[in-house]
């Protein structure tokens, strides 16, 4: 067996030889990274899921106008194709953009506000399923519950007009192909084509919609143009940029500016906080493994003396605590995993119901581990290194008479 | 004639320790191979402190000379060595050709009493044989072969330390006092028995002592320490007289 094979079996030997206080210094490595653990559970578990929340949902992302524009379909595709912006559709009159669902599993006729999607709607973003046709729909949750209607149902379309003194109303069967999340939740909304969206407001107009077999005035061949959007930056950074461009053209917005400005102001404070914390956690945690390991070579002189005198050179003894410190922090790291997931149970279990929160107030994802062993790893590293170069500075002579 | 194994001249060593300290000088020093020698001299006088230069675990403050030729083994001047800083000769030369049995023994505590013994031909990469059963059986530690030193007597751990200084058959054998915490039948006991066995493998023998009839009992040619008599401030001289 080489030098080195020899000190890694005598380490690992010396190192269960002396199990109580091999011990104590786990218990005192777990002691430091498991309480900076439920620190970083607590802080990615309300705080991030909070932030990421806040900084994800769309509704933080939206650029709304202000009041009635013209907007051709060259414009609205011209703000599509730009870097910053995620999503981009028309919209028609609020009051155009309106139809009157019933369903047979209700005896309820539900006034429901259209709005017209298409792929990579971010209101929609976790449905597999968007409309592609005049005849589907996705209904907001609130609106499905209310028509007690699910995925695969199909509902009763309807809308009236006053046409040449007449009212009029037509029928159309729509498939329900997906339930929209809590975003919307307590609005009543209908996401549809944005062909079903422009034919409702036809229709109202007095214009007929020869596809769905809807008499009226012809529409003219005169280009479209539309009097509002729907528009989503790409991420809240993008808003500010946005609304500039936007305001330059002429087009008044209204932007969560100030909600925005608050998430970056707390995203970035607590962030701060976080980082103190875990910064003077990661010193104390070095110092402590480092002082560990100081005394533990200290302690090991002798021990050390007699491997040199037995024709270690000093290089390989080197790699002694550099092991136990190894030893000590991988025992370390998964006590304190232990710790920290006992921890986690009870305050996610326990805590959470009795401040009524609805939410994982504590949790850390795989990689978050890794990154702790890692930084474990790389801490005790370091410290062992310190304390090997003592190992091997300790002269055999003193070290086997206990000068 | 083949080379001495040790030749030393004007060797120098200072140590302090806690305001107390000596100064030990070797004029000269001549060590053939196969010899049998005691150190002889009052406690703290400095036989410790030649011992472990010539284990090469101590660098000397000044040396004319400091040779090592181990038998049928090349040369080394140590004194380059040590300016060289050259620790991986120096381990080396200690691994193949030194044995060193301390005081206390110095086994490790975390090893059984058989992979102790074992550990010096471990790190040259000797085959397994049976000269661990046959040095431990002249020993008589071979009952103990699976205990940690922890459970072994005084003596026992000084066979066991011997053992460990001879399985890989070095051709010095270095032993700081190996004896002095025994009592004196069990220690002459362990030293016959030592003899006997170097004797056989033509081993180089330095001891340190201060018990003088036990060193004339075992016909040992004596290196004696004389202190010196100039005190110069806290420091004390010692010089080696052959």
């Amino acid at each position: 067996m080489s030098q080195v094979g020899n000190i890694l079996r005598l380490s690992f030997r010396d190192y269960t030889h002396e199990w109580r206080m091999s011990g104590c210094f786990v218990l005192a490595l777990a002691a430091v990274l498991a309480p900076m653990m439920i620190l970083f559970g607590l802080k990615f578990g309300i705080v991030s899921s909070m932030i990421y929340e806040l900084v994800e949902n769309p509704i933080n992302r939206e650029i709304r106008p202000i009041g009635s524009g013209r907007y051709d379909q060259q414009w609205i595709d011209r703000y599509g194709s730009r870097d910053d912006v995620e999503f981009i559709i028309p919209k028609t009159r609020t009051l155009a953009a309106s139809i009157q669902l019933k369903s047979d599993q209700s005896k309820r006729i539900l006034s429901t506000e259209l709005m017209a999607t298409a792929e990579r709607d971010p209101l929609l973003a976790n449905l597999a399923n968007i409309p592609q046709n005049l005849f589907e729909v996705i209904l907001s949750r609130g609106a499905a519950r209310k028509l007690n209607l699910s995925r695969g149902d199909q509902v009763d379309a309807s809308l009236a007009r006053q046409f040449k003194g007449k009212r009029e109303r037509v029928h159309l069967n729509l498939e329900v192909i997906d339930i929209a999340d809590a975003l919307l939740a307590n609005r009543s909304v209908a996401f549809v084509h944005l062909d079903l969206l422009l034919a409702t407001e036809y229709f109202k107009d007095g214009r007929s919609v020869p596809e769905l077999g809807w008499s009226g005035d012809a529409v003219d061949g005169e280009s479209r143009s539309y009097p509002s959007f729907r528009l989503y930056a790409r991420s809240i950074y993008d808003v500010d940029k946005l609304v500039k461009s936007l305001e330059e053209q002429g087009v008044r917005v209204k932007a969560n500016a100030a909600e925005i400005a608050t998430v970056q102001s707390i995203e970035r404070n607590l962030s701060i906080i976080f980082w103190i914390v875990a910064c003077v956690g990661a010193t104390g945690f070095a110092f402590s493994l480092g002082a560990s390991l100081w005394g533990n070579v200290d302690r090991k002189k002798r021990d050390l003396s007699i491997l040199r005198l037995l024709g270690f050179s000093s290089r390989r003894i080197v790699l002694f605590p550099v092991m136990q410190s190894l030893y000590t922090a991988t025992l370390g790291w998964l006590l304190a995993v232990l710790v920290y997931l006992s921890f986690e149970q009870i305050i996610n279990r326990f805590l959470a119901p009795r401040l009524n929160i609805d939410q994982t107030l504590c949790y850390l994802i795989s990689d978050h581990f890794f990154w702790a062993f890692g930084l474990t790893m790389v801490t005790a590293i370091f410290a062992a290194i310190i304390g090997g170069i003592r190992a091997a500075e300790i002269e055999p002579s003193d070290g086997l008479r206990d000068i | 004639m083949s080379a001495p194994v040790y030749s030393l001249k004007n060797v120098v060593k200072q140590r302090i320790i806690e305001n107390a300290g000596f100064r030990l000088c070797v004029p000269s020093l001549e060590i053939q191979a196969g010899e049998n020698i005691a150190l002889v001299g009052h406690s703290g006088c400095g036989k410790s402190t030649l011992l472990d230069m010539l284990a090469l675990i101590l660098c000397p403050d000044a040396t004319d000379q400091f040779e090592i030729s181990p038998v049928d083994a090349r040369s080394d001047n140590i004194d380059i060595l040590w300016q060289q800083k050259n620790q991986d000769r120096l381990a080396q030369v200690r691994r193949q050709h030194i044995g060193y049995v301390l005081q206390s023994g110095g086994l490790l505590p975390y090893l059984t009493v058989r992979e102790n013994i074992e550990l010096p031909r471990k790190l040259l990469n000797l085959a397994d044989d049976d000269s661990i059963s046959s040095i431990s059986r002249v020993l008589g530690i071979h009952r103990q072969l699976d205990k940690l030193p922890g459970l072994l007597s005084a003596g026992e751990k000084q066979r066991a330390a011997f053992a460990r200084a001879l399985s890989h058959r070095p051709s010095i054998l270095l032993a700081d006092e190996p004896t002095a915490a025994l009592d004196p039948i069990t220690a002459r006991k362990i030293m016959a028995v030592v003899m006997e066995l170097i004797k056989g493998l033509k081993i180089t023998l330095i001891t340190a002592s201060h018990d003088w009839a036990h060193v004339y009992k075992m016909e040992l040619r004596i290196l004696d320490q004389e202190a010196g008599p100039i005190e110069q401030g806290r420091i004390y001289q010692s010089t080696f007289r052959d």
